[in-house]
């Protein structure tokens, strides 16, 4: 027999009050893994939906001069650009410290050409990532998939009076038009789009290309790095990061990690105070017990143990299972408040950091009652003798 | 050589501004194998002085000697390590944990004594059969009579084979014959060796005892020896 089978025994005995307690931290743990599994989740599909909406960070050619235009309207000035970005140097962005999370590299060709009697901007992309990357384009048709495919922006289908399967005369040669971009209220539906090396040999610039758009994974990583990193191994290039995009995300984000994590600390308290409250009540009606150990010869710190051990186990299979209701509910949950498209991930970190924290939080709420009842007078505490 | 030696020991409580002195001036000495009796009239200060005696009251003045340790010089901690190794307490009203079986109350000393689980419940089993409770060994206290959870406190008292025995009215709540049955128990531990002090108001205990003191008002008014102590063990 050891000090821990008397806590056993006092537990099997007590059974509804350690159920109390159980329950008492086990609604604070499942609160707090609810609430943060649930930022988690919708922060996940937050990141995920807004990366849709782009890159993050532009790499374009070294400019000195300053840009003297504003929502699209020109003020004077020629934006000379002095040299374009050697396509071969983009191999580069994978030496990057951060390459992880670099998710996409879009790299795009522009040009003004001839067509249908009128200059037009034509941009050469790589189809596979680009149309992936604007994802709120919609497209009536396909996106471009070889060399003489076009998909026309709204404006320059309506200008040139484009639909789907015309085609269309490009210094003699002749492009089908694969598809037309629905408006997007953007420079967007200006644009004639080709893949990159069609472009590349229209405007008579192979091998380089005018900017690169790159999405970058953005949960917690450092844009602002990676924007320094990227700038060292293309020194030739301005490398910057779309920072409205960046920070208003990075926003969102903190402003509802800093409520789930403002709800868990209040109702951790509760479950502290909860656990102090009934410790402090089972230290009352066991003061005869105690009493009794202190007697036959038990040590303050025995009777510390004992109550300290039992704070413990009680605040384990609160953690555990508060854990695991926490996790039912944030499952249950998610499809109510997204319909289904966050999804929940485990997180040993949080599981674990969901159990150390509620054996610390009923320890630290048992320390006072535990060492009330460690210093109570044996003879005080018997009255008998 | 006296085992226990009591000396000028006072004790004062403080009952609101009011000054009540529970013991004064008491100084005496019992041998090792004594049979002590203390007696007295309800309120005399005989659980007071069993309290002082067993290290769980400090005297407000005084010594307490055992085994020529003066008990209230130690420390908290190195006080209830004597408690624990000198000491075996049979409580009034039992004062067994009512959660643990017979067996498991026995065994509450031995918890946090350094031997092993095997020899823990050796002892145990042992004291248990010695006092006539090895087929109740199980059972919860509230499921014994009240002469078995007496025989489960004095086999919890003697399992760390403390060489002091120390008991407050043990047959307070006992019907006669069971009172008899126990007193007989105590006897017989008390001829093989065991120091035994024991206060009852019961007069009729007295025969039992080796030596005998009266209290009254906290003071020591009467002491006596019983004639045929010294053949006892023949």
């Amino acid at each position: 027999m050891r000090l821990e089978h008397i806590v056993f025994h006092h537990l099997k005995r007590c059974k509804g009050r350690a159920a109390f307690l159980v329950i008492g931290l086990l609604i604070g743990v499942s609160t707090v893994v609810t609430m943060l599994s649930l930022s988690d989740a919708l922060g996940r599909k937050a990141q995920h939906e807004l990366e849709n909406f782009g890159a993050n960070i532009v790499i374009t050619p070294h400019n000195d001069q300053l840009e003297l235009s504003y929502g699209g309207i020109q003020l004077g000035g020629v934006n000379l650009v002095s040299k374009e970005i050697s396509e071969t140097s983009l191999g580069k962005i994978d030496s990057i410290p951060n390459r992880r999370n670099v998710a996409a590299i879009a790299p795009k060709v522009l040009g003004v050409i001839q067509a249908g009697g009128r200059d037009v901007m034509l941009m050469g992309v790589d189809p596979g990532v680009e149309f992936n990357l604007k994802r709120w384009w919609s497209i009536d048709g396909r996106p471009v998939a070889q060399g003489r495919e076009l998909v026309a922006g709204a404006l320059v289908a309506q200008s040139l009076g484009l639909k789907l399967g015309d085609q269309l005369m490009i210094q003699n040669q002749q492009f089908e038009i694969v598809g037309v971009l629905s408006k997007t209220g953007s420079q967007d539906d200006q644009l004639l789009i080709s893949p990159l090396q069609t472009a590349q040999n229209l405007l008579t610039k192979p091998g380089v290309v005018s900017l690169v758009e790159i999405a970058a994974l953005c949960h917690d990583c450092p844009v602002d790095d990676m924007v320094k990193q990227l700038q060292t191994v293309l020194p030739d290039a301005d490398v910057q990061a779309v920072q409205q995009v960046v920070k208003t995300r990075m926003h969102a984000l903190d402003q509802f990690r800093l409520f789930a994590w403002g709800v868990a600390v209040t109702v951790i308290l509760i479950g502290a105070l909860l656990v102090f409250v009934t410790m402090m009540g089972s230290i009352s009606e066991r003061t005869r017990e105690i009493g009794i150990y202190r007697a036959i010869g038990y040590r303050r710190s025995h009777v510390l143990r004992l109550i300290l051990v039992e704070a413990g186990i009680v605040s384990a299979i609160a953690g555990v299972s508060g854990y695991l209701v926490g996790v039912l509910a944030t499952v249950c949950g998610l499809p109510l408040l997204e319909g289904g498209h966050a999804s929940w991930q485990w997180d040993p970190l949080l599981a674990a950091g969901a159990v150390i924290a509620a054996i610390i939080v009923g320890l630290l709420a048992a320390i006072q009652p535990a060492l009330r009842a460690s210093r109570l007078d044996p003879s005080e505490a018997l009255r008998a003798l | 050589m006296s085992f226990i030696k009591l000396q000028n020991v006072t004790k004062h409580y403080l009952n609101d501004a009011d000054c009540v002195a529970a013991l004064q001036d008491v100084t005496n000495s019992i041998d090792e194998g004594c049979f002590l009796g203390i007696m007295g009239p309800s309120g005399s200060g005989k659980s007071t002085l069993l309290s002082v005696l067993g290290g769980l009251t400090h005297p407000t003045s005084g010594q307490v000697i055992i085994d020529n340790i003066d008990i209230y010089q130690l420390t908290a901690e190195k006080l209830a390590d004597f408690r624990r190794e000198y000491l075996g307490f049979i409580f009034q009203s039992h004062n067994l944990i009512p959660y643990l079986s017979a067996r498991e109350n026995v065994l509450l000393p031995l918890a946090v004594a350094n031997i092993s689980a095997a020899e823990k419940l050796h002892l145990a089993e042992a004291i248990l059969e010695r006092v006539g409770l090895a087929d109740r060994r199980l059972h919860l206290p509230h499921q014994l009579s009240g002469g078995e959870q007496e025989r489960v406190a004095i086999a919890r008292a003697l399992v760390n084979q403390p060489p002091l025995l120390m008991a407050d009215e043990p047959t307070g709540s006992l019907d006669s014959e069971t009172s008899q049955q126990i007193m007989t128990l105590l006897s017989d531990l008390n001829r093989d060796g065991q120091t035994i002090v024991m206060v009852t108001h019961n007069s009729d205990n007295q025969k039992w005892f080796d030596q005998t003191i009266m209290l009254k008002d906290g003071q020591l008014i009467e002491k006596s020896v019983r004639a045929d102590r010294y053949s006892k063990a023949m």
